[in-house]
């Protein structure tokens, strides 16, 4: 029999072991350094684009036959498990000599931490397209290159649109039009992941237009501004209405990304709400759709300042930590080249930062308009640099679409940012 | 007898490693509550018991967690002592049928989490699933739920894994526990002519207090720390529905890089913890009985 003392001391010890991880490794750990096999320098290489791996394995090894005296080790961790432990690798320099980081909350903590390298001024830095690399700037620095160019805002089928003679709506009215008629045709016109990355994807086109203004998560997070304005509460009431009219799937909380991605490539949905880095995968499930992409204008026409939302994100960067710096470095230089970069955006379907890419897949081609011709701002939601605040933010939605009042909610969540305020 | 001071020795390896892998997270984690540390970088502040305050008068995410952690612990224990007791009263005969589902209702236990969070996702899905289906095919349409997106039965929709996942478990133990009760005390009740219901409570249910205690113990701790679970199935959401404390002391920590923070929050966690389990020793040491 379990004595009481010992009972109690357990219960006493376990909690602790949920921070064994965090509290186990002190914030003076030494460093420590892994030499490479023969003459060569080994680096290591990690981020969380498991889907990228084929690709990525050739790549490394032309990189390979190129600089022999080089060799680079790749890891990849699931998404949810490097954002949040990818940063802990890189204290003592042993691994992540080449890292990638998430722009936002990851990258600001990283940032503060020290890890980054900064790059400025090396000569690779201008392979890149210099709009789309402000996201890695951090006090004049350039302590990272955002190297694929993400397009969150739903994709939708083009083939039905034209079949049905929908055309691409401008304004909330044409919006809520356009999705009558597909209700008309016994379509649902989004299928909304809401019980994964839903929230945190559609969010983002849902308050382009309701908060032009880019530094308005800044203002949040500094106390100018509150959840409780016009801003937040409209784009609250706009998911309810696309909840209450059953613009969304019902029960769309439950619905994971799969079974989502499954109603639009069945065309029982008209419109995925996640992004462009879903085209692929929907063409896999069914090659005979026509995608483009297409956010919801939540205003008047007049009013609209933004078409879309782009992300600059898989953030390439070098640890300041790591004794193979330029060895590092040489490895970004190459994956900065355009026919590589080309071979990597082709084949994972991606559109990249990087200059003079060719795309030449269809999908990439047809959608290569957005990176020019198409005024998109970049991803909101990168912008809380607050994880608490975030979840306030996303949780509103969540509040929202499982019923509650749109005021109700906001004040809830506001709540939450006012404790979390720094 | 004199013992040599050489015996001593024999307990350093065993005591090295409770300091590695316990004393010092545990010293850790209760020094660094007091900080404001990231996690991350060199530098940490001491801030007293700001941390502490925090969390007890400044977060309601925490309150709502430590609110939504007690709805799972007694859905979980109440349901998992009753299936595990129930289950084991059917299968106590070691017959080679009974033998049998003894396994069967072992088997969840031996497979991994995430296994299990996948499995019970489809379940649960609220187009796809099975359970929302065969609610259809029977008719019960009016039952059909949102399982896990519905922020006012997800926590529960979750604590019904909880108790598939581990029932097998706590069976094993009451088994045993029943096995140990001598047949004689069965016996006599017999002759002295007590009824099915009054064998229980008078001879089994008091022999079987050892086992439930810790049936009971385990459970309660098992469902604090079903973070894996709650993490693959809900990961917390929707709403911070299903954010158990475990989960929360994860975000602070590696999501917000608050490691001060989720340090002090673990302290409360264990003690919590510490505050339950010793008043269900104490209410269910009160129930022993020895013939």
């Amino acid at each position: 029999m379990i004595s009481k003392k010992s009972s109690f001391t357990a219960a006493l010890l376990l909690p602790f072991l949920a921070l064994a991880g965090c509290a186990g490794e002190s914030p003076d750990s030494g460093s420590e350094t892994e030499s490479g096999s023969g003459d060569r320098t080994q680096i290591s290489f990690i981020h969380w684009r498991g889907e990228d791996k084929a690709v990525l394995d050739d790549i490394i090894a032309q990189f390979e036959d190129e600089f022999p005296e080089i060799s680079v080790e790749m890891n990849i961790y699931p998404s949810e498990q490097y954002q949040a432990t990818g940063q802990r690798m890189l204290t003592d320099g042993s691994t992540g000599d080449v890292f990638t980081s998430f722009p936002g909350a990851q990258f600001e903590a990283i940032a503060n931490a020290g890890f980054f390298e900064d790059l400025s001024g090396e000569d690779f830095v201008e392979n890149f397209d210099e709009s789309l690399i402000t996201v890695g700037e951090k006090d004049g620095q350039q302590l990272a290159l955002p190297y694929q160019l993400v397009f969150n805002m739903p994709v939708y089928n083009k083939g039905m649109f034209d079949e049905l003679g929908l055309e691409v709506p401008k304004s909330w009215t044409e919006f809520q039009e356009m999705a009558d008629t597909l209700l008309e045709n016994d379509i649902i016109p989004i299928a909304f992941p809401g019980a994964d990355i839903g929230p945190n994807q559609f969010m983002n086109s849902m308050m382009m237009n309701n908060a032009p203004d880019e530094d308005i998560f800044e203002k949040l997070q500094n106390g100018e501004e509150s959840l409780t304005n016009e801003w937040w509460v409209k784009t609250l009431e706009d998911f309810q209405l696309l909840e209450e009219k059953g613009y969304i799937q019902s029960d769309a909380l439950g619905t994971s990304q799969d079974s989502a991605m499954a109603m639009v490539a069945n065309e029982e949905a008209a419109m995925l709400a996640t992004g462009s880095y879903h085209m692929a995968a929907l063409l896999g499930l069914n090659p005979d759709l026509e995608l483009d992409l297409m956010a919801p204008i939540t205003v008047e026409e007049s009013e609209a300042q933004y078409e879309g939302i782009n992300t600059a994100t898989f953030m390439l960067a070098v640890n300041s930590n790591s004794e193979k710096k330029e060895e590092a470095k040489e490895f970004i230089r190459f994956l900065s080249r355009p026919e590589i970069a080309s071979q990597y955006a082709n084949e994972t379907g991606q559109h990249l930062t990087v200059n003079d890419v060719e795309y030449e897949s269809e999908v990439l081609q047809n959608t290569a308009y957005w990176i020019d011709e198409r005024k998109t701002r970049f991803q909101p939601r990168f912008l809380i640099t607050n994880a608490q605040i975030e979840a306030a933010v996303l949780g509103s939605i969540e509040n929202v679409l499982g019923g509650a009042d749109p005021m109700e909610a906001a004040e809830e969540a506001q709540q939450i940012v006012d404790e979390n305020r720094e | 007898m004199k013992i040599s001071k050489s015996i001593y020795l024999f307990f350093l390896p065993g005591l090295l490693l409770y300091s590695i892998f316990f004393l010092y997270p545990t010293v850790s984690a209760l020094f660094y509550s007091f900080t404001d540390w990231d996690g991350l970088s060199d530098a940490y502040q001491f801030v007293g018991i700001g941390n502490y305050e925090r969390a007890l008068t400044g977060d309601s995410v925490f309150r709502k967690t430590v609110g939504n952690n007690m709805k799972f612990m007694l859905v979980v224990v109440i349901l998992q002592t009753l299936v595990a007791l129930a289950f084991a009263l059917i299968v106590l005969k070691n017959t080679k049928t009974n033998l049998f589902l003894r396994a069967l209702y072992f088997f969840p236990t031996i497979l991994s989490s995430v296994s299990v969070a996948f499995i019970w996702s489809f379940i649960y899905d609220p187009s796809l699933g099975i359970l929302n289906q065969i609610l259809e095919l029977l008719g019960l349409d009016f039952l059909r739920q949102n399982w896990l997106g519905n922020s006012d039965i997800a926590i529960y929709s979750l604590a019904i894994t909880q108790v598939w996942f581990h029932a097998g478990q706590m069976l094993i133990i009451f088994v045993a526990g029943l096995q140990a009760i001598p047949e004689d005390l069965y016996e006599v009740a017999k002759i002295e002519g007590a009824s099915k219901w009054q064998t229980f409570q008078k001879v089994t249910w008091p022999l079987l207090a050892p086992s439930a205690t810790i049936v009971i113990a385990y459970t309660t701790i098992q469902s604090f720390k079903a973070f894996d679970l709650v993490f693959a199935m809900t990961g917390g959401g929707p709403n911070n529905s299903t954010e158990i404390i475990a989960t929360y002391i994860f975000d602070v920590a590696f999501r917000s890089y608050n490691f001060g923070y989720a340090s002090s929050i673990s302290v409360l966690f264990m003690i919590i913890i510490a505050i339950i389990t010793f008043l269900q020793f104490k209410a269910l040491r009160s129930d022993r009985i020895s013939y």
